[in-house]
């Protein structure tokens, strides 16, 4: 197994054969903000990730390279139209294509857009009808910025894809890109003054729910939700969780409705509820929420765990890893039941993500 | 053409570009590279012909300088828009990244 973490000052591999011991490799690309490092789960050793190239003034990148070896920025990044007025200033998502396409990846950028690579991220195309949308002028940033975050592209179809932006919302195309909808019908955005705008709500993760129907796990600024395979109206499960805040959401790869939360108390004050660290899981698509918290830290760990914090493996039983900003990473080799600190003093982890090595 | 060559042959051939520690990848190493341009434009262009990538890290693909790299001419901060800024063989311009982050 190994682990991609990146940090605020650089990224790092965990390797382990049985999950229990773990060795750490790194940093790469020391010094710089990795908000999102992948290994690649088509094949076990390619590692992509996204971060500004050399030090933060000189525009982004994205890096890649086998696991063991130098990571290399690609021979371009993401970039707008000329004309376009708007130009690319980081990388938040990496995103691997189809199992059959292996060398295609998707890129979320900020400001918001979503860029495609069919060469393992040496040329990029944008989705125009996405990043060029009749409502961008109306797109505002989120707290950490107009980001587009989440790319769930379907196992089943890959010319359907769907998307999340802070602060502006869930769009969706099934053909390719060429168009896409708005999709926040049942989602709050307290911040506004209508509560449910067609457009604004602040998606801050996505994931798949393993039923493999097209369903979707969903953690907002304002909530939780799922919405079921034939789309539509998203239905809040926030009720049993200690707030509606949080920002991870991962969902387990085989058990269908079954994913982890980690709530944080409040958007006005992004730590764990009463300085106790919990990692929440739901088996039935938010009915009910399990709180676990043995080998968690607390009652005094006043921390968080940002969007790209929280990861699964494909074990049986399964990983589940959570990396806070105060630098922990945490692993549970038993579903969630308990957990073990893997890694202290780690720059804030901004994105911790599971493959299986080969 | 760029050439790594002596300040006399930089006054009657071109533009002395310093390059930051950052950029050197570009360069193969090279701390200074002289080129010949009329104008911001023309230099970025001539530095792009001979090391791909490097205008992109420089400005945005809109045309803006990146927020943080600032450019000297002849040991003055320039200001926007940088493509237009005139310059005159035996020029030197600076290439450096503003103090900034964290």
């Amino acid at each position: 197994m190994v682990l991609a973490v990146g940090t605020k000052k650089g990224g790092f591999l965990f390797h382990s054969a049985d999950r229990r011991k773990w060795s750490v490799a790194g940093p790469h690309m020391p010094g710089r903000a990795v908000y999102h490092m992948i290994v690649d789960p088509r094949d076990g050793r390619t590692v992509y990730a996204g971060a500004p190239m050399t030090a933060e003034p000189w525009g982004p990148a994205v890096y890649r390279g086998r696991i063991g070896s130098e990571l290399k920025s690609s021979a371009s990044a993401p970039k707008f139209k000329e004309g376009s007025g708007l130009s690319v200033t980081r990388i938040w998502h990496i995103e691997p294509g189809p199992a059959d396409e292996p060398e295609t990846i998707y890129a979320g950028v900020e400001p918001a857009a979503l860029f495609r690579s069919e060469d393992r991220g040496d040329t990029w195309e944008g989705f125009d009808a996405l990043n060029y949308h009749p409502t961008r002028k109306d797109w505002q940033p989120g707290n950490g910025g107009l980001c587009l975050h989440s790319v769930l592209v379907d196992p089943r179809k890959p010319k359907h894809i769907v998307i999340g932006i802070s602060a502006v919302g869930t769009f969706e195309t099934k053909d390719g890109g060429l168009s896409w909808t708005t999709e926040n019908k049942g989602v709050r955005a307290e911040f506004m003054p209508n509560r449910y705008p067609e457009m604004g709500q602040c998606v801050h993760k996505l994931a798949w729910d393993a039923a493999g129907d097209g369903s979707i796990f969903h953690q907002n600024h304002c909530g939780t939700y799922h919405r079921g395979p034939s789309g539509g109206a998203w239905t809040e499960v926030s009720k049993g969780l200690p707030s509606d805040f949080g920002f991870p959401i991962a969902a387990h790869p085989h058990e269908k409705r079954t994913a982890f939360v980690a709530p944080l108390t409040a958007d006005v004050n992004r730590v764990f509820p009463k300085g106790q660290m919990a990692v929440w899981k739901t088996s039935n698509a938010g009915e009910r929420w399990r709180r676990s918290t043995k080998g968690l830290p607390g009652p005094n760990a006043f921390m968080g765990v940002l969007r790209e914090g929280m990861a699964v493996d494909a074990g049986d039983p399964l990983g589940v890893y959570v990396g806070t900003n105060t630098g922990q990473l945490f692993a549970s080799r038993d579903e969630g039941d308990s957990w073990k600190m893997i890694a202290d003093f780690l720059p804030p982890i901004l994105s911790v993500q599971a493959a299986e090595a080969r | 053409m760029v050439t790594h060559v002596s300040p006399e042959e930089v006054v009657r051939t071109g533009i002395l570009v310093r390059i930051p520690p950052a950029l050197r990848s570009y360069t193969q190493g090279q701390d200074e590279v002289v080129v010949e341009a009329r104008d911001v434009r023309g230099l970025l262009d001539a530095l792009e012909a001979a090391f791909p990538g490097i205008r992109d890290r420089v400005m945005d693909e809109a045309g803006r300088r990146r927020q943080y790299v600032n450019i000297f001419h002849n040991d003055e901060l320039t200001r926007d828009p940088l493509p237009d800024i005139r310059l005159a063989p035996g020029d030197v311009v600076h290439i450096l990244p503003s103090v900034a982050g964290g």
